[in-house]
């Protein structure tokens, strides 16, 4: 058995394939299964050439030196890497109505994250994401703030901010356990971006024709777990269940347009929450908060020509229990203070393109109101007025893209106090400004 | 002195004995019955040579060859890219040689009235698309799915060349050989699994055409059956001294006539 010879035979034709090897090792069976099919190599001398090309996709490429489980369909891996300079304004409120102290304040910040997401077979699915901040509601870090320390150039800390295993058997059904990305149809009035929620969750889609598709969406969210051990509700795992159904309806040229209506209901079971650490951080009694709410958008598509788009959106809150929260929990006087229970947000966007291709650019604004008794602050925005309740006011957000992957954001927000002189903690600041300018690149 | 004398020359007759024997592991599709044959008719021209052969499946052959546990590593599959550079990594060269050609044969039952599957219809049976023998023309009856186990190369190259690489239903039984899959089809009625050609004419079992093909010599050798495929012996390199012999033997005339008379297609 010699194969000397008929290597060196095979030299031209095997350099042809291997000076690209990583490239071919991957896709030149049929290839090489033309050649034998055509007559210009025996199907020996075809199996010695499929060992030398793997041989050299193995040594020569990257790729072939990564060993992953036969069971992955796919392996994403992405992240970002933001960059803000942020100039912050908090005025506090008075309870006289004297003039205010402005708190001014400017800072250099990041964030990382990075994320990696598994296709498994069978609908099985799993996935991770790593950032820097362990803040539900933020994973940023500030310049010369690392956690702990605070100076100098000491580094910073990775925290966990996903993990979760996901299945879903068929196009229709969708389950996921773990810490996973916001299952539910929102904005940022009601949910936090940046928050992962941990529990369960389950999504059921039924596709009515090729224009219509319904959903529903549920999502059991533990927010502290408790030591049953203690009697009460100070042993009692503090857990938040939300229910909402998502109908889409696309219309226009080639279903492009769409409008999005998700009505939705959430509330707390008797409990406590006594360790979060948001922006703005409520941590007592669950109850009180029975929220009804409704969310959508109306999408226009090829506006002003192709790639643009015009949207409205809009998003609103009322907590049933209102009164029970703000008198109650809060401890706030019924005669003093209205319970306000209702939060809301109406916005529209115009858009070139689809964020993702150098060019290509979005703009919102829009204007919300969050009332004393409306919404947790746990898990609304924690950049809207910083999170306090209390507060109306606008957000503008812009955004280009400087490259496909690197984008200039700049977002504004203004808000200023409803109901004046009300220096109870979780709604006290008569007004606010916050300006963000975001370098991120993404990968 | 003479006791010393007495133990070398006892030690020098256990490696001279070591070295001709030929340690082969791997495909069960090639170690049942092929292999065996074949080295007992070497045997009988090479009376000092002895054979340890293990038919554990394909995966175990190519690692034996990656461990250097055995000289010739039997596969009816060609190796992974990982396995090519798990070898690489361990200075070992994976080197295949085309021992012969076989067809994985779809079998049912002897009394199944079904002759003939399309491509289309294996793959849903074997991925548990269809579970009704009815679906495909046979009477009504729930299809029972016998499949080799998980290191058999016929395992991974019936997935590739049948089932676009799906994975097999979940109530498939997983046989450890060839002739365990011919004796649990021939048992039951709505059975249905496959072997390679060397076994094709066990008791109680019939082959199903594909789209009209049957797996024989000429539609193998055109590559026209769409199970066809080569098998392997894999060396570290070249192989050398009796492997080397060995391996000369399976490619000879005599060698090929014997793989054409257990069933396998010469590469002749």
């Amino acid at each position: 058995m010699k194969f000397s010879l008929l290597k060196k035979s095979l030299g031209f034709t095997a350099s042809l394939f291997i000076s690209s090897a990583a490239l071919l090792a991957q896709d030149s069976g049929p290839l090489i299964d033309l050649l034998v099919k055509k007559g210009v190599v025996s199907d020996q001398e075809a199996e010695v050439l499929r060992v030398e090309l793997q041989k050299d996709f193995a040594v020569n490429s990257s790729a072939g030196k990564l060993n992953l489980s036969s069971s992955l369909s796919e392996f994403k891996l992405s992240g970002d890497i933001r960059m803000r300079h942020q100039i912050e304004t908090q005025a506090p409120s008075t309870a006289t109505g004297s003039s205010v102290v402005t708190n001014e304040r400017v800072r250099e910040r990041f964030r990382f994250r990075f994320n990696g997401d598994v296709l498994l077979q069978k609908g099985w699915g799993a996935g991770f994401a790593l950032e820097t901040g362990q803040a539900a509601d933020s994973g940023n870090q500030t310049f010369g703030g690392a956690a702990g320390s605070g100076s100098g150039n000491d580094d910073y800390s990775i925290f966990l901010a996903r993990a979760y295993v996901s299945y879903n058997p068929n196009l229709n059904w969708s389950f996921s356990a773990g810490k996973f990305k916001q299952p539910l149809y929102t904005t940022d009035l009601v949910w936090d971006a940046d928050i992962n929620p941990q529990g369960l969750t389950e999504t059921y889609k039924y596709f009515i024709g090729a224009k219509d598709t319904f959903e529903i969406r549920a999502l059991q969210n533990i927010m502290e777990d408790r030591n049953e051990a203690t009697a009460g509700l100070l042993g009692r795992d503090a857990w938040l269940f939300a229910q909402q159904a998502v109908y889409t309806h696309y219309f226009g040229k080639d279903l492009l347009n769409s409008v999005i209506l998700a009505p939705g209901f959430s509330k707390y079971n008797q409990a406590n929450i006594g360790f979060a650490a948001n922006e703005n951080t409520f941590n007592g009694a669950t109850r009180g908060l029975s929220l009804m709410t409704f969310a959508g958008e109306v999408n226009f598509a090829n506006v002003n020509g192709a790639g643009t788009a015009f949207k409205l959106y809009w998003d609103s809150a009322i907590n049933n229990d209102a009164d029970v929260r703000v008198n109650e929990v809060y401890g706030l006087s019924a005669t003093r203070w209205k319970s306000d229970r209702s939060a809301w947000l109406a916005g529209v966007g115009y858009s070139y393109g689809t964020g993702k291709v150098q060019g290509d650019y979005s703009a919102k604004l829009d204007y919300r109101s969050i009332g004393l008794g409306s919404l947790d602050v746990n898990t609304s925005d924690s950049d809207f007025a910083f999170g306090f309740l209390n507060q109306a006011g606008y957000k503008l957000a812009l955004s280009y893209n400087v490259t496909d992957f690197t984008n200039f954001n700049v977002t504004y927000f203004h808000t200023s106090d409803i109901q004046k002189n009300l220096t109870y903690t979780l709604a006290a600041r008569d007004h606010t400004q916050l300006l963000q300018l975001d370098l991120v690149v993404k990968f | 002195m003479k006791k010393i004398s007495l133990l070398l020359a006892a030690l020098a007759l256990v490696s001279t004995a070591s070295a001709q024997k030929l340690v082969i592991k791997g495909s069960d599709t090639l170690g049942a019955k092929l292999v065996p044959t074949l080295a007992e008719e070497y045997k009988a021209k090479n009376p000092g040579v002895s054979f340890e052969i293990a038919a554990e499946g394909s995966t175990t052959g190519i690692a034996a060859i990656i461990d250097g546990t055995a000289q010739i590593g039997m596969s009816s599959r060609r190796a992974k890219t990982t396995e090519v550079s798990a070898a690489q990594a361990k200075g070992v060269t994976m080197n295949p040689t085309i021992v012969a050609y076989d067809g994985i044969a779809i079998i049912v039952n002897a009394n199944s009235p079904v002759k003939n599957l399309t491509k289309r219809q294996v793959e849903q049976i074997f991925a548990g698309d269809i579970t009704d023998w009815s679906a495909v023309g046979g009477p009504a009856g729930k299809i029972s799915i016998y499949t080799r186990n998980t290191s058999s190369g016929t395992y991974s190259d019936f997935k590739d060349l049948a089932m676009k690489k799906r994975d097999y239903a979940a109530s498939s039984q997983k046989m450890a050989g060839n002739e365990q899959i011919t004796a649990e089809v021939g048992k039951n009625p709505n059975g249905i699994g496959y072997v390679g050609l060397a076994y094709i004419h066990d008791a109680g079992i019939k082959v199903v055409s594909i789209e009209g093909l049957i797996p024989d010599k000429a539609s193998v050798l055109s590559k026209k059956y769409p199970y066809a495929r080569p098998t392997f012996y894999y060396t570290n390199g070249e192989a050398t001294g009796e492997a080397a012999k060995f391996i000369e033997f399976t490619l000879s005339d005599e060698g090929q006539k014997i793989a054409e008379k257990i069933g396998f297609v010469s590469i002749r």
